[in-house]
C-alpha cells in the first residue's frame, strides 16, 4: 500500500508545474551566483597574495600584519568571511589588535551575496513548503482523503508515503543544484578553488544536512497541511511560518541580543584601552628619561646602555600585554557572551541552525573566526614577540648601520584546520536542535494526521 | 459614473467585510503591528548603540596623543627610543533614520583616515553577527509580509467567486468587467493598507516616544513617504494575485503560482539585479587599490636611489621636491578612480535593481531614509573633497619654510575635522526615489491592466 500511494504521489509531484518550474528557477539563479562567488573567491585569493606580500615588505620588529588564509568552501558559505575584519595589525608591545584596512561593499548590506547555503536554505525550504502544503489538505479538499483512509492501510503509512513523495524528488534537485553549484565554482575559479578530500567530505556532510533541514520543512508542511481543510489556507500558514522562522528571525536575533544584552560601544571599549596605553607609555618614558640620565652621569658604554634600555623594554613589554591583555580579553568576553545570546536567539530558526553547522563545515562561521583570532594571539605571544625582541636586542642602533639580514623571520601564521569529526563536533549544539527540530515536527505531524477528522 | 462607483463600493464594502469577518484583517493588522514594533525596537536600540559609540569616538578625538621620546647619549655612541600613541581615527555619524531603514549606513561604521591618501580601516563587528543577515528593518519586514498579505487578500478574488458558482451570477448583472477588477482591487487595497498603515503609524508613536526619533516636520514627510512607497508596492501585488486570480480556476493553484511568482519577484529578481551590476560593473578590491600605490611609491622610491646613490637607508616616502607632488597625484587618481568604480556599480545595482518591485522598494525607501546609494555617494565624496584640502596644504607646506608648513598642515586638519556629512536634502531624495516610484506605478498598472484584459476574455460558461 505504502508503495502504491508513494508512486501516485510521486507521478503527481513528477508532472506538477511547481516542481518544473523550480527547476527552471532554480537553475537560472545557481548559475550567475555560483558564477559570482567563483570570481569573488579567485579575487580574494589573488588579493591574499598582494596583501601578504605588502604585509610581509613592511612587517618589522614592533608590528607586523596578519591576514586570515580563506578556505576553499567560502564559495559555498560566505558566513562570517565577508563581514567581520580578516586582517589584523598586532604589536609587540601591546595586545590592541586594530583592522588595517576594508574593502568597501555597501550592496551587500542590502542584498547579502547569494551562496549555496542560501540556495538551499531559503529557495529549496520554500520548494519544499509548495510540494507539501497540500499533501493532506489537497486531499481534502478533492474528497479523496476519506476514500484513501477508507482502505485497509495506516494513516502513519499515508503519511510516510506522502512525506517520502515530497523529500524523495526534493533529494534529488538538492543533488542536482550541488552538483551544478560544485561545478560552475570549480570551473569559474580559475583553478583557485581546490577541494582537497576533507571539504568534499564537508559538502557530503553539508547535503546531509540540508536534507534533515527540507525533512523538517517538508514534516512542518504535512503538519499544517493535516490541521486546516483547504489547501490554499495551508499554503498561507506554511508561508507565514517561513516567512518568520527563515527570514525575519534569524535577522533579529542578533539586534534583540544587543538589546538584551548590551555590551559598551567599540569605541567605548577601545577609549579605555588607549587612555591605559597612553598612562604606561608615560610611565616607560619616565623609567627611560631616568635611566639615560643616570646612565649618562655614570658615563657608561653605549653596549651597556642597549642591554639596560633592553631589559626596561621588556618589562613594560610584560606589563603592557598583561594589563592591557586584561582589557581586551574582558571585552572579548562581553562580545562572546552577546554572540553566545544572539545564537540561542537564533537558533530556533532551522535556517539559523542551518547557517551555524555550515560555518563549522566550512569554516567561515563565528567559531571557526573566534579559533582564527586565538590563533593569532597564540602567534603573537609564541612567535612574534620572542623573534621580534630578539631581531631589536641584535641591533646596534647606535652604529647607523643595517645588518642585510637584519629583517624578521618569522614561519607562517598556521589557522586552525580542523578535521571533518573536529568541525562536527564544533557544530554538534546546532546540529542537535535541527534533529530535535525534525524529530519534533515529524511526531506533530503523526500526531496531528492521526487525530484528523476526515469527515469534517 | 456615478452609479458605476456606487456599485464598485458595494461589492468592495462586502470584500472588506468579509475579509474582517474570516480574521484576514484581524491577522495581517497583529502580524505587522508585532512585527513592525519588534523592528522598530531593535533597530532603534542598534541606532542608539551606534551613536553612543560615535559619540565617544568624537570625544576621543580631542584627547591629546601620545608623542614623545627619549635619547640616551653615551660618550661612545647614542640611540633614542620613540613612542607614539594616536587616538582612533574618526568614525562618521549614524543617521536617525537608519532606525526605520538602515539601508547602507551600517557600511559607514568605519573609521576612515584622511591625509595625502584615503584610508578605509575595517568596519566594525557589532551587533555581534548583524552584518550575516539582512537588517531586519521597516524596510525588510514590510518587503516580506506587505507582499505575501497583499496575494493572500487577492490571489482567490476571482477563483473564489468561480469555485462557488457566483461569478456568473455577478456578470449577468448590469455590470462591467472591469468594475468588478476594480472593486476587488479596492477591496483587497483597503484590507492591506489600512491595518498596514495603523501598524505603521504605531511605530511611528513608538519612535517618536519611547527613542525620540523622527521628531521634524521633514522627518513625518519622509516618514510618509516610506509608507506611501510601501503601499505602492502592496498595491503591486494585490494586482499580481488579481492577475493570478483571473488566469486560473482553482484557489489551490493560485495560491501556489501565487507563492512561487512571490519568491520569484521579492526574493531572486532584485538578488539577480545586483549580481547582474557586479558583473557588469567590476570594481577593483581595496587591497589591489593599496598594491597599485604601494607599487607606484616603489618604484618613485626606486628611481630616487638611483639618482642618489649615497643616501644611506630608503625612507618611506620619497624626498624630492618634485617626486613627492608626483606620488600625491598618483595616489589621488587611482583612489578616484577606485572611489568612482565603486559609486559606478551602486548606481548600476539601483538601476537595474530598480526595474523589479522588492528592489524598487528597498533602494526607494533608503533613498527617502538618505541611507541609500547617493548618501553613501555623498559619504565617499566628503571623504574625496577632504583629501583634497589635505593635497593642497600638503603642497603649499613644501614650498615653506618647516614651522609654516607645519601651521598650514595644522589649519588643514582642522577644516577637515570640522567637516561633517549633512542629511540628503528632501527634495533630492525625493528625486533620487523617483525611479522606484515609477517602476513601481508601472508593474501595479501593467498587472491591473493585465488583469483586466484577461478578465475581460473569459468565459464564464
Amino acid at each position: 500500500m505504502f508503495r502504491t500511494i508513494l508512486s501516485r504521489e510521486l507521478q503527481e509531484t513528477g508532472v506538477s508545474p511547481t516542481l518544473l518550474s523550480a527547476l527552471v528557477a532554480l537553475t537560472i539563479l545557481v548559475l550567475p551566483s555560483a558564477y559570482i562567488q567563483a570570481r569573488y573567491y579567485q579575487r580574494v585569493v589573488e588579493d591574499y597574495a598582494v596583501r601578504q606580500s605588502i604585509s610581509q615588505a613592511e612587517d618589522n620588529s614592533r608590528t607586523i600584519v596578519l591576514i586570515r588564509p580563506i578556505t576553499p568552501l567560502a564559495p559555498f558559505f560566505n558566513g562570517a568571511y565577508d563581514s567581520l575584519p580578516d586582517e589584523f595589525r598586532v604589536w609587540n608591545d601591546s595586545a590592541t589588535t586594530n583592522t588595517p584596512s576594508g574593502d568597501l561593499t555597501p550592496l551587500d548590506w542590502l542584498f547579502p551575496k547569494i551562496d549555496l547555503c542560501f540556495i538551499i536554505g531559503v529557495l529549496l525550504t520554500l520548494l519544499t513548503i509548495l510540494l507539501t502544503h497540500g499533501a493532506i489538505a489537497g486531499d481534502r479538499d478533492r474528497g479523496s482523503l476519506k476514500f484513501i483512509l477508507a482502505g485497509p492501510v495506516r494513516r502513519r503509512t499515508v503519511l510516510a508515503a506522502k512525506l517520502t513523495a515530497v523529500i524523495l524528488p526534493v533529494t534529488v534537485i538538492l543533488i542536482y543544484v550541488v552538483l551544478l553549484y560544485t561545478t560552475v565554482v570549480m570551473v569559474f575559479s580559475g583553478g583557485t578553488v581546490d577541494l582537497s578530500g576533507s571539504d568534499l567530505n564537508a559538502l557530503g556532510a553539508l547535503m546531509v544536512v540540508a536534507l534533515t533541514v527540507l525533512v523538517a520543512t517538508a514534516a512542518l508542511g504535512v503538519a499544517v497541511s493535516a490541521s486546516v481543510r483547504r489547501s490554499s489556507v495551508s499554503l498561507f500558514v506554511c508561508a507565514s511560518i517561513w516567512i518568520v522562522t527563515i527570514l525575519i528571525w534569524p535577522s533579529l536575533g542578533p539586534y534583540m541580543a544587543s538589546s538584551f544584552k548590551p555590551v559598551s560601544p567599540p569605541e567605548a571599549a577601545q577609549r579605555d584601552v588607549v587612555s591605559k596605553e597612553k598612562e604606561l607609555i608615560h610611565a616607560e618614558l619616565a623609567e627611560h628619561r631616568k635611566t639615560a640620565a643616570d646612565l649618562k652621569e655614570r658615563q657608561v658604554g653605549v653596549e651597556f646602555a642597549w642591554r639596560r634600555y633592553l631589559e626596561i623594554r621588556r618589562k613594560w613589554i610584560e606589563r603592557r600585554n598583561e594589563e592591557i591583555g586584561r582589557l581586551v580579553e574582558e571585552r572579548r568576553k562581553q562580545v562572546r557572551d552577546q554572540r553566545g545570546a544572539a545564537r540561542r536567539i537564533s537558533l530556533l530558526s532551522p535556517y539559523a541552525a542551518f547557517r551555524e553547522v555550515l560555518g563549522s563545515l566550512c569554516g567561515t562561521g563565528l567559531e571557526s573566526y573566534d579559533e582564527f583570532l586565538a590563533a593569532v594571539e597564540q602567534y603573537r605571544q609564541s612567535e612574534f614577540i620572542p623573534k621580534g625582541f630578539d631581531l631589536r636586542s641584535r641591533q646596534k642602533p647606535w652604529l647607523n648601520a643595517t645588518d642585510p639580514d637584519d629583517r624578521l623571520q618569522l614561519r607562517p601564521l598556521q589557522a586552525p584546520s580542523p578535521a571533518l569529526s573536529g568541525r562536527l563536533a564544533a557544530a554538534a549544539w546546532p546540529l542537535s536542535i535541527l534533529i530535535a527540530e525534525m524529530i519534533v515536527l515529524i511526531v506533530s505531524s503523526v500526531v496531528i494526521f492521526e487525530r484528523c477528522d476526515v469527515r469534517v | 459614473m456615478d452609479c458605476g462607483g456606487s456599485r464598485i463600493w458595494l461589492i468592495a464594502r462586502k470584500e472588506i467585510i468579509a475579509n474582517v469577518r474570516c480574521f484576514k484583517t484581524p491577522v495581517v493588522f497583529v502580524a505587522m503591528t508585532l512585527l513592525l514594533l519588534l523592528s522598530a525596537h531593535a533597530l532603534a536600540i542598534d541606532y542608539r548603540n551606534r551613536l553612543n559609540n560615535w559619540s565617544v569616538n568624537r570625544d576621543g578625538q580631542r584627547n591629546p596623543v601620545v608623542n614623545d621620546g627619549v635619547s640616551y647619549d653615551l660618550p661612545d655612541g647614542s640611540f633614542s627610543h620613540g613612542m607614539a600613541f594616536g587616538n582612533p581615527p574618526p568614525i562618521e555619524a549614524p543617521r536617525p533614520f537608519s532606525a526605520i531603514v538602515k539601508g547602507m549606513d551600517g557600511e559607514m561604521d568605519r573609521a576612515v583616515i584622511v591625509r595625502s591618501q584615503i584610508v578605509f580601516w575595517a568596519r566594525h563587528d557589532e551587533p555581534a553577527t548583524g552584518a550575516l543577515f539582512y537588517a531586519p528593518d521597516t524596510s525588510f519586514v514590510v518587503k516580506l509580509l506587505a507582499s505575501l498579505f497583499a496575494m493572500m487578500f487577492s490571489l482567490d478574488a476571482m477563483t473564489r467567486e468561480k469555485e462557488a458558482g457566483t461569478l456568473r451570477a455577478m456578470l449577468s448583472q448590469p455590470f462591467r468587467r472591469r468594475e468588478l477588477i476594480l472593486s476587488k482591487s479596492l477591496a483587497a487595497s483597503i484590507s492591506l493598507l489600512a491595518p498596514f498603515a495603523v501598524a505603521y503609524f504605531i511605530e511611528i508613536i513608538y519612535l517618536r516616544l519611547a527613542h525620540g526619533l523622527l521628531s521634524g516636520r521633514e522627518d513625518m514627510v519622509r516618514a510618509f513617504l516610506i509608507f506611501g512607497l510601501g503601499a505602492l508596492y502592496g498595491v503591486v501585488f494585490i494586482h499580481i494575485g488579481i492577475f493570478i486570480s483571473t488566469i486560473t480556476g482553482r484557489t489551490k493553484i493560485a495560491a501556489t503560482m501565487a507563492l512561487g511568482a512571490w519568491a520569484t519577484i521579492v526574493l531572486m529578481l532584485p538578488n539577480v539585479s545586483v549580481l547582474m551590476a557586479k558583473l557588469l560593473t567590476p570594481t577593483p578590491s581595496y587591497s589591489q587599490l593599496s598594491a597599485r600605490l604601494r607599487e607606484a611609491r616603489m618604484r618613485i622610491l626606486q628611481e630616487e636611489a638611483e639618482a642618489d646613490p649615497a643616501a644611506r637607508l630608503p625612507p618611506s616616502r620619497p624626498v624630492s621636491r618634485q617626486n613627492t607632488p608626483r606620488l600625491y597625484e598618483i595616489e589621488r587618481q587611482a583612489t578616484d578612480d577606485y572611489i568612482a568604480s565603486k559609486n559606478n556599480q551602486n548606481r548600476w545595482a539601483r538601476l537595474l535593481a530598480d526595474l523589479s518591485p522588492a528592489g524598487a522598494l528597498t533602494f526607494g525607501a533608503s533613498d527617502l531614509a538618505g541611507t541609500g546609494v547617493d548618501a553613501y555617494n555623498s559619504y565617499l565624496e566628503l571623504f574625496r573633497s577632504s583629501r583634497d584640502i589635505m593635497l593642497d596644504a600638503l603642497k603649499r607646506s613644501l614650498d615653506l619654510p618647516s614651522q609654516e608648513g607645519y601651521k598650514i598642515l595644522q589649519e588643514a586638519r582642522g577644516t577637515v575635522a570640522n567637516r561633517r556629512r549633512l542629511t540628503e536634502p528632501l527634495g533630492a531624495c525625493l528625486r533620487s526615489s523617483v525611479i522606484s516610484f515609477s517602476s513601481l506605478l508601472a508593474w501595479a498598472a501593467f498587472f491591473g491592466l493585465a488583469a483586466c484584459w484577461r478578465f475581460e476574455r473569459y468565459d464564464v460558461r
